[in-house]
């Protein structure tokens, strides 16, 4: 936006003009009379050259003023711009530091840090899940093979009893083929029998339970195997895989914070620069301030002139149209302009005679940025 | 997972897969490893391709039984998926790792 087209205003560097020489064959009181007439000449179109300038002048001054106050206003506003950028920012490097939870800044490395620590623990749960899992499935195998152990010493119970029962029987068909001499031996191969049966029945019973807890030791284990089999491999990998992913956030955090504070070093800069500026657009003030010393000064030599002008005029014999200007010097001076438009303002004023204009109404066309073409490029 | 036994060098080499299912056989052969002479038992996992959470299980309780036995279980030359594994569950605090 700064980068305008440089104009280059210059005056060409010529030789001053030469004056009119002076009529050779004029006795010296004529040439005295025709010198005084020329100083006269001269003092009038001084007095037009300073009254074109002191307009030239004010009317550059106010250009200036309007230009630098239009300049001040944008650079305050680039300055607000510059502040408000600074602000965001700062309030960005804030994001790139860290989350916001319960107004409270958690720094991204610490999220990876607690995110570490809880895979960490959620895998070593799973290990010790496993390692039990496993170890359960190790002791029902045991329980089932004891369990087996128990049900081949109820088949020999079995076999022991049917024994026995027989016996009891066989003592039985003794005792009632010995009549009354084997009564007692009855009673005893009756009790024998009984105990047998009672045996038998309670064999029964402790069959059925060793079934139920053979079948409750394979359902344990197949649901235990269910568990065990359920592979967390890719569980456990999802933690490399978040560690990696942590790794890269944290990287890119960092990376973030770098560029937000290289922005914020040169948003303050900015800043800084645009304050100078701002400060800097001021001089108007003073340049003011001097050129109304300038045109003061030829206000004062303007006057000066006049009141020479008309002393010296009441000395002089009365000539017909009174002095008369060096137009050729003046037009010679005027070629040496080099702004076109400044040139035809001089013209207008100094030899047409055209009155001036005031600073306020100049003010009005010339106020348009220089680069709309105020300034004549070479 | 196939298994190959060097008893008189306290070695066993493992293959292929170990999971779940291969909890009975290697049961039995950590007991029969702990039936040999020597300190360390070394098991080569250089050709075992995958293992999962069952397998890591019953290495951990091989290893407590190793300890009990005062013996010491030494994983050598894991790879792929199984190296990965150990890396993550940091394997390497609990049991001598050899690569």
């Amino acid at each position: 936006m700064f980068n305008r087209k440089r104009v280059k205003v210059a005056v060409a560097e010529q030789p001053a003009p030469a004056l009119a020489p002076l009529p050779s064959s004029q006795d010296e009181h004529a040439q005295q009379e025709e010198l005084l007439r020329r100083w006269m000449s001269l003092a009038g179109m001084q007095q037009r050259v300073i009254k074109t300038l002191v307009a030239e002048i004010k009317q550059t001054s106010s250009f200036v003023e309007t230009e630098a106050d239009s300049l001040s206003g944008r650079f305050q506003r680039l300055a607000v711009c510059a502040e408000q950028q600074t602000a965001r920012v700062e309030s960005l490097s804030k994001l790139a530091i860290g989350i916001e939870v319960d107004g409270e800044t958690v720094a991204i490395d610490k999220i990876a840090g607690l995110l570490e620590e809880t895979l960490s623990d959620v895998v070593e749960k799973i290990l010790l899940l496993s390692k039990d899992s496993m170890s359960m499935v190790y002791a029902l195998s045991e329980l089932n093979a004891n369990v087996g152990r128990v049900d081949n010493c109820m088949v020999e119970l079995n076999q022991i009893n049917r024994t026995t029962n027989m016996l009891a029987l066989n003592a039985r068909i003794e005792a009632e083929r010995a009549g009354t001499a084997g009564a007692a031996f009855r009673v005893v191969a009756n009790e024998v029998r009984e105990l047998s049966r009672t045996t038998g029945d309670l064999a029964i019973a402790m069959d059925t339970e060793l079934k139920a807890v053979t079948e409750g030791i394979a359902n344990g284990h197949a649901t235990l195997q269910r568990v065990a089999t359920i592979d967390m491999s890719q569980n456990l990998l999802a933690k490399d895989r978040l560690e990696v992913l942590m790794s890269s956030l944290i990287s890119r955090s960092d990376n973030l914070t770098q560029v937000v504070a290289d922005a914020i070093r040169e948003a303050e800069v900015i800043s800084a620069d645009v304050d100078g500026m701002v400060t800097g657009i001021q001089f108007q003030d003073r340049t003011r301030q001097r050129l109304e010393h300038v045109v003061d000064t030829l206000h004062v030599v303007d006057q000066a002139l006049e009141e020479l002008k008309e002393t010296t005029g009441t000395h002089l014999p009365a000539t017909n149209g009174g002095p008369q200007m060096d137009v050729e010097w003046v037009k010679k001076l005027l070629d040496r302009f080099t702004l076109g438009e400044l040139r035809a303002r001089f013209v207008a004023q100094i030899l047409e005679g055209v009155p001036m204009s005031g600073p306020e109404a100049e003010l009005e066309t010339s106020s348009v940025p220089s680069s709309s073409g105020s300034i004549e490029l070479f | 997972m196939q298994m190959q036994i060097d008893r008189d060098n306290g070695r066993i080499a493992v293959s292929g897969e170990f999971t779940f299912t291969d909890h009975g056989p290697f049961k039995r052969m950590i007991t029969e490893m702990f039936e040999t002479k020597g300190k360390a038992i070394v098991i080569d996992l250089s050709r075992l391709e995958f293992i999962d959470s069952a397998g890591l299980g019953m290495l951990l309780l091989a290893r407590d039984e190793a300890k009990k036995a005062n013996r010491v279980l030494v994983l050598k030359n894991p790879g792929g998926q199984v190296k990965r594994m150990f890396g993550v569950t940091k394997f390497d605090k609990l049991f001598t790792v050899e690569e």
